[in-house]
């Protein structure tokens, strides 16, 4: 029987310009794992939505056509009444969860069913099984990891029993050891006979897919078998999905049969007896050099720094570093291990415990956060924390205005930070009715209009597509070229291999590697050890001997 | 970051109608007196509770708040209260003994009811609570958003300390300016903290919907408390006290002004 069919879906929003859903058709069989992808603005959560009722009952719009769940149309059926056929998981895991501790968490959904104490016991028990969290029914939700979180939201939708999960996006927010836990209980659940939808953009959890569906414009484009769809580079780029690097290269190189996996790719490699050329991989490591050598003085000096949060738990343990004008460095490591709480003594919005910090010279003990802004510029995360100006160009302009910076300056700072980032003509728009990429770009701007020398950014590409990703990289790219100093905290890693020059990994608080990004990533164990996989290029790339960042250095180096 | 602490306790287990009864209760008992002696008898039972419910804890995170309300109170009440015994005369500005000493009761009685309040909390799952209103009659969708508002605060402020770092960085220095001017300059704290409350909400009532909220008029619980013959005995005795308690007043002891 069909799990899902879908008839000529129309929506659009409540006072939006246009449809989010256009003529949608799709099918899906009982059992079967689907991977829905699409770039932002595709209208899969819309689609999500619709599914299980929240469209049109909690979203009102206009909407037309016709949903079949389990073969039974849902037109006039309210949210709570699909429950038990269809289970939804957001993406954004904190406003999901609400209890005190995890039994409580998952026992919500089926007390709300009426079931009795002793079925919902038994369901608790089964859902956190199925998520792996036996043993956490005590805990605290906030005292849990992201993946933890996200997979007790998990547990929370599926002890009512669905038929059908649909997961939208439930790894955007977490870091690569949270994904991995996804995916596995993803698979687990496929295994256990679930019918999934999986909205995602990463393409490795796509291959355990029965089926990918691409989406643009509110409406399927194409649908096929991943080993299929994902070889097919062009497709994947149009809809702003990231192409598997493996397989991208194989096709980069004429090749007919592409590898997906790391291991099938070490075969056809030695099958086609390739070689890495020792003449080019010099000219890149001399490419290396010469970029360390055009660093300018110090501008950041940290020494012995420890940080205790007032709970008693230390942060950062015995941290001395130093970084020099013009450096691009990417500080990566697991949630929790100290990246932000590390960037934040940069711009003195933390002050250490012990140790010491200095900018440009100066220590940060004693100077406000608005003093040292001249000198460091922090975008943070989530553009919507700070956006409140009705316009653009004020929101660029509080900056420099909060700095003392003269007013006819001001204007000109304004100008160029808005053409840095590519926004010219957005002056006088409302920021709010940006997309989540450009309210990303308004908020560099912000930044870049003090011209401050060295810029933070944390996590800037969370919630973007490939095609956002990559633009905002090029940006900071240009701003680097110019002479800023740049520092990144991410967990993207192939956006690191591909972009930074120098990496550093935190773990539990304390520096396990700082050094060239070829030299970090040629050490997988060592990276291993803090949850951290690299990209599948440079694994590869490791396998037969050298280490390679990007699909562009491995084909300029492969001699066939 | 939350109060509440998953602990054994008498307290812990009484039923959750028995503790929001015995907070009232105590608030009322508080109410009664007015010198510093009979309140602060009041604020040792209190505080022997904070030690049978395990969460001297959370007491010790507000120990600095409680001093400061204290100490506060006895200093300002004396400016508006004006007793016969004068200890000090500056110009129209009195103070006396009787004062004083009233000062200082009202600093104990709100440190007293600040105290019942945590312990409350620390011996209370939100879930209790929604359980205990749910009891008293409210409608399950009203007391869960009732108790789910005490959840909601850590969520809160943690993200408007985000906020408000994040406009630190782009030089928003709070601490300067005259009054006006730093009401003034909170507008870029605000705005995006209401979206964000407001996105948050939206959020959460989709996935409390997602979950069979509303499915039906009545719910179960997996939680499940029965009154034993302990609750009964725990409001007895609270009440047969604050009665003595009114009996004493009313025969004159534990005031310091008989009229307030």
């Amino acid at each position: 029987m069909k799990a899902i069919e879908v008839n000529a879906l129309n929506f659009a929003y409540k006072g939006g310009t246009r449809k989010a859903l256009d003529g949608l058709e799709f099918e899906q069989k009982q059992g079967e794992m689907v991977v829905l992808m699409g770039h932002t603005g595709a209208g899969k959560s819309t689609f999500s939505r619709c599914l299980n009722g929240l469209i049109p009952h909690f979203h009102k719009g206009d909407y037309s056509g016709e949903i079949r769940i389990l073969g039974n149309p849902i037109m006039g059926r309210r949210v709570h009444d699909l429950v038990s056929q269809i289970g939804l998981v957001f993406q954004d895991f904190e406003s999901q969860l609400f209890s005190t501790n995890v039994e409580l968490e998952v026992a919500f959904g089926p007390e709300n069913l009426c079931l009795s104490r002793a079925e919902i016991s038994e369901r608790i028990e089964e859902a956190l099984e199925l998520v792996r969290l036996r043993g956490f029914e005590r805990r605290e939700p906030a005292s849990l990891s992201g993946g933890e979180k996200q997979r007790l939201a998990i547990a929370s939708i599926l002890a009512i029993r669905p038929k059908i999960v649909v997961m939208d996006e439930p790894t955007t927010d977490l870091d690569p050891q949270g994904k991995h836990e996804i995916f596995s209980v993803a698979k687990k659940l496929r295994s256990e006979n679930y019918t999934i939808l999986f909205i995602e953009h990463e393409t490795e959890a796509a291959l355990e897919a029965d089926k990918i569906v691409i989406m643009d414009e509110g409406k399927v484009v194409t649908e096929g078998k991943p080993r299929e769809l994902l070889r097919d580079i062009k497709l994947l780029e149009n809809h702003g999905i990231r192409p598997p690097q493996i397989a991208k290269l194989f096709a980069d190189m004429n090749e007919t049969t592409l590898p997906l996996t790391v291991e099938d790719a070490v075969r056809v490699f030695e099958q086609r007896d390739w070689k890495i050329s020792d003449q080019e991989y010099a000219a890149l490591l001399k490419k290396d050099e010469q970029y360390q050598k055009g660093y300018g003085k110090k501008i950041i000096e940290v020494k012995d720094l420890e940080y205790v949060y007032p709970e008693n738990i230390k942060a950062l343990d015995n941290i001395t570093m130093e970084i020099r004008e013009g450096e691009f460095l990417a500080i990566i490591g697991q949630n929790g291990s100290g990246k932000t709480t590390l960037v934040k003594h940069f711009n003195g919005l933390l002050k250490p415990s012990k140790g010491e910090v200095r900018i440009a010279g100066q220590e940060t003990k004693g100077k406000r956060v608005s003093e040292l802004g001249k000198i460091v510029g922090y975008v943070f995360q989530n553009p919507d924390h700070q956006i409140f100006s009705d316009t653009v160009e004020d929101e660029v302009a509080f900056g420099p205005r909060n700095l003392g910076i003269p007013g006819d300056k001001i204007s000109r700072f304004v100008k160029e930070a808005m053409k840095d980032v590519g926004l010219e003509g957005y002056e006088k728009c409302d920021p709010f009715s940006l997309t989540k990429g450009e309210r990303q770009r308004v908020a560099i701007a912000s930044i870049l209009a003090s011209k401050p020398r060295v810029l933070i950014f944390d996590e800037p590409t969370t919630g973007l597509d490939y095609r956002e990703q990559k633009s905002i990289m090029e940006l900071l790219q240009n701003l680097n070229r110019k002479g800023h100093t740049i520092i990144i905290i991410t967990h993207s890693l192939w956006l690191v291999a591909e972009y930074a020059k120098r990496v550093l990994v935190l773990h539990k608080g304390k520096i396990i590697l700082d050094d060239g990004t070829r030299k970090v990533f040629s050490e997988e164990e060592n990276l291993r050890n803090s949850f951290l996989t690299p990209p599948e290029i440079v694994r590869l790339s490791n396998r037969v001997g050298r280490t390679l960042l990007s699909v562009d250095e491995f084909k300029y180096c492969l001699k066939r | 970051m939350f109060i509440y602490l998953d602990k054994e306790s008498f307290l812990h287990r009484l039923h959750p109608v028995t503790k929001i009864a015995g907070l009232i209760l105590l608030f009322i008992w508080a109410m009664v007196f007015n010198h510093p002696l009979y309140l602060s008898v009041i604020f040792l039972v209190v505080f022997f509770l904070s030690i049978i419910a395990r969460c001297l804890s959370n007491l010790k995170k507000f120990s600095i708040i409680l001093a400061i309300l204290a100490f506060f109170s006895t200093l300002l009440w004396p400016f508006f209260l004006r007793g016969p015994t004068q200890l000090l005369k500056l110009g129209f500005i009195q103070i006396s003994k009787e004062s004083l000493l009233y000062g200082l009761a009202m600093g104990i009685r709100i440190d007293t009811m600040i105290v019942s309040g945590i312990i409350f909390l620390s011996c209370t799952r939100t879930e209790d609570f929604t359980l205990g209103l749910s009891s008293l009659g409210l409608p399950f969708p009203v007391s869960f958003a009732l108790s789910l508002s005490f959840r909601l605060v850590p969520t809160f402020a943690a993200t408007s300390s985000t906020i408000v770092q994040a406009q630190k960085s782009r030089g928003l220095d709070l601490e300067s300016g005259r009054l006006w001017k730093r009401i003034r300059k909170h507008i870029p704290l605000f705005i995006p903290i209401l979206i964000y409350a407001i996105r948050n909400t939206d959020l959460l009532a989709m996935a409390l919907e997602s979950k069979g909220f509303g499915f039906k008029k009545n719910r179960t619980y997996y939680l499940r408390f029965r009154s034993t013959w302990q609750d009964w005995l725990s409001i007895a005795i609270l009440a047969g006290l604050i009665g003595f308690s009114f009996y004493l007043r009313l025969t004159g002891y534990g005031a310091i002004f008989h009229r307030i």
